[in-house]
């Protein structure tokens, strides 16, 4: 059984957020809600300062603390190391979201449908629904209606629904036909590695051996899936350049 | 003796008799609860988008924030009335026997406000119901709060309540009227033998005895939804499960004072609920509402003295930023009926008014504590640099809130009117028996 897992190069990101647009377009996540985040900090005062950057994906913990409180076993740990929710099972408690030191839940405060980037279109206009047919957003990535793994259970990708939690998947949809996650595909300096831990003949496994990874708030005992290599575990001291404006 | 209109003779206790002053009250909590009704459907139909809650993290915000606070806080006051209950049946306690019924009445509307409350806060409230049953996971610390809390705890409760009452059902059945039905109901073949009597006094007794450790139980899992989880600076914690047991009883029991004077009032029963019955309860509240103070000074002592980064944050924040009002309000809400309390204990004079004061600010200090507890965490408490959140509840939520006071102040009325609240007395059986 493949172990996966993925490897952020903090010496290469460059902060571009292209993963971030990647999983929006792949996923068709809603306004304000980011599965992939790039943190753009700062440090220091003017003139004496320095930027970083940090991609924040779902760690998929091995000891995943919003697995352990869902109190219907909602989100769940695939054996692959992958951490899913199960959109049709949610009770919409937000437990997982609390439980997780990382902040990488969204739960969606309305339909979809309302929430989506609307960039100034009417959804509802006739020119506008005599090209898209009315459907909302106009594209809606169809493998993420099926049932993946063993379990054979949705994952968040299809759920995007009215009063669950969703968050990163892994691409699963994308994994399981021998694909990478769409941010890693589309990392035009290849910070982001994905692939089977298990597996020492792969790069991922040749890129944990060769450097030396760590974990993000290793002292909270998640044991993620996700390492990283250079730079340093951000401190409170940072700051974000800027924050998120999104319409929730 | 008084009769009504029709010549009956007057049920005991205004039972059955709603009188201009009753129907202002039922209707002004009937508006009210329209009101949270009305709020409901506006969440229900937009989504949680209506309150005020975000997601941490990116967003900024508290994904619990005020219908967490009131779930945790109802339960809490619920935690008091049926410990007062079973102290009554299991020391004897004479004095207090006249306020067992309404201790018990009030941890069951409490709880039954408590449920609602977990109701409203999640995103799919009727597969909360149906998944819980299907796929429930004890691992979860939710697991205690929905089958200890509501279901066991709630069910014992009304077990209590039944028991306790089918002797006064019995007596008030052979009564005509529109209650009779329900007394008859309630009272179920009681005929009040002396076979009977030992029977439920030892069902009771045995439930009271079984009922307390199963309530330490019941809200040490409310206290492990957030003492457990070790990613959220301010909730992680040793203290939290005992923390929240105790606020659970100066809450309840500053509930029951409050209760208590508005019933003895009503129904002019100063001598059945006496000045004794007072003093013990005053007592009983001085002394949780010590243990919470020294819990409260353990906390803020550890806080101060070894304070990591991320705890620093939420420290400055509660004692000195944003949520400061609050914090100092509510610890003044509870200094000062404690100064109180002893005074009154010490001058061993006891006044009502002054009992009743303090049993609504304690209230308050517990909302203010609750909310506390459940917000700073997420706004002021993600380990990752997330710039600071800030979360206000919207009308939807107050309205909601409010909504629920209201059904329980209407569940109360209903049952102060539909069935004797204060165990019937020799002369009022008389009555009933003419």
């Amino acid at each position: 059984m493949a172990k996966y897992g993925m490897v952020v190069d903090l010496e290469r990101c460059q902060g571009c957020r292209a993963c971030m647009e990647a999983c929006k377009v792949e996923n068709n996540t809603t306004e304000s809600m980011f599965w992939m985040y790039v943190f753009r900090f700062e440090e220091g005062t003017y003139p004496d300062t320095k930027m970083s950057f940090l991609p924040r994906p779902c760690q998929h913990c091995d000891n995943a603390p919003c697995v352990k409180v869902c109190p219907v076993g909602a989100r769940y740990k695939r054996e692959d190391g992958i951490v899913l929710t199960d959109p049709d099972r949610c009770i919409g408690c937000r437990y997982c979201s609390l439980a997780c030191p990382y902040g990488v839940n969204y739960f969606n405060y309305q339909k979809p449908q309302d929430a989506y980037y609307a960039l100034g279109i009417d959804w509802e206009d006739p020119d506008v629904t005599s090209v898209t047919g009315g459907v909302v957003p106009p594209y809606k990535n169809p493998d993420h209606d099926l049932l993946y793994g063993e379990e054979q259970r949705r994952t968040a990708g299809g759920g995007h629904a009215k009063g669950v939690m969703e968050k990163c998947t892994f691409c699963v949809h994308r994994v399981e036909n021998g694909m990478l996650p769409a941010c890693v595909e589309t990392c035009p300096t290849n910070a982001l590695v994905f692939g089977d831990v298990s597996d020492p003949d792969t790069p991922i496994s040749r890129y944990v051996r060769a450097r030396e990874p760590w974990h993000l708030l290793e002292e909270t005992g998640t044991e993620p899936s996700v390492m990283y290599v250079g730079g340093k575990p951000p401190t409170l001291a940072l700051t974000e350049i800027e924050r998120p404006k999104a319409r929730v | 003796m008084a009769t009504t209109a029709r010549g009956r003779p007057a049920l005991p206790q205004g039972i059955g008799r709603v009188t201009p002053g009753w129907w202002a009250f039922f209707a002004a909590t009937l508006i009210v609860l329209a009101f949270g009704i009305v709020a409901i459907i506006r969440e229900l139909t937009a989504g949680m988008v209506a309150t005020g809650m975000r997601d941490v993290g990116t967003a900024g915000g508290a994904t619990w924030g005020l219908y967490i606070s009131m779930v945790v806080y109802f339960i809490g006051v619920s935690f008091a009335g049926i410990t007062v209950a079973a102290l009554i049946r299991i020391f004897d306690i004479e004095r207090l026997r006249p306020i067992a019924r309404m201790a018990e009445l009030l941890t069951i509307v409490s709880l039954i406000l408590g449920a609602f409350a977990i109701l409203v806060d999640l995103g799919q409230p009727l597969r909360g119901i149906t998944n819980l049953f299907g796929f429930a996971r004890p691992q979860s610390p939710f697991f205690g709060t929905f089958s200890l809390v509501i279901a066991g705890y709630l069910f014992a409760s009304i077990v209590y309540l039944y028991l306790g009452g089918r002797r006064d059902a019995a007596l008030m059945a052979k009564h005509p009227g529109r209650l009779q039905r329900f007394h008859r109901w309630w009272a179920a073949g009681y005929k009040d033998t002396e076979a009977e009597r030992r029977r439920h006094y030892q069902t009771s007794f045995w439930l009271a005895l079984g009922i307390i450790p199963l309530l330490i139980v019941a809200h040490s899992t409310l206290g492990f939804v957030f003492g457990l989880q070790v990613g959220r600076p301010g909730w992680y914690g040793t203290l939290q499960a005992p923390a929240f047991v105790a606020l659970a009883g100066v809450s309840g029991v500053g509930h029951i004072i409050v209760l208590a004077a508005i019933i003895r009032r009503l129904l002019g029963a100063q001598r059945r609920i006496t000045m004794e019955a007072f003093s013990w309860l005053g007592r009983f509240l001085m002394v949780l509402l010590a243990v919470y103070l020294y819990f409260m000074v353990v906390e803020l002592l550890t806080l101060l003295y070894a304070t990591p980064e991320v705890e620093k944050r939420l420290s400055d924040a509660l004692l000195t930023g944003t949520y400061a009002p609050i914090y100092w309000g509510s610890v003044a809400a509870l200094v000062l009926p404690m100064i109180a309390l002893m005074w009154q204990a010490l001058a061993r004079r006891w006044n009502v008014g002054i009992l009743v004061a303090s049993g609504v600010l304690v209230n308050l200090a517990a909302i203010g504590k609750r909310y506390l507890v459940v917000v700073p965490s997420q706004t002021h408490g993600t380990l990752l640099p997330y710039e600071v959140g800030s979360y206000s509840p919207s009308w939807v939520e107050y309205g909601v809130v409010l909504g629920l006071f209201a059904l329980g102040a209407l569940l109360v009325g209903l049952f102060i009117k539909s069935f004797p609240v204060l165990p019937l007395e020799a002369e009022e059986e008389v009555s009933v028996d003419a």
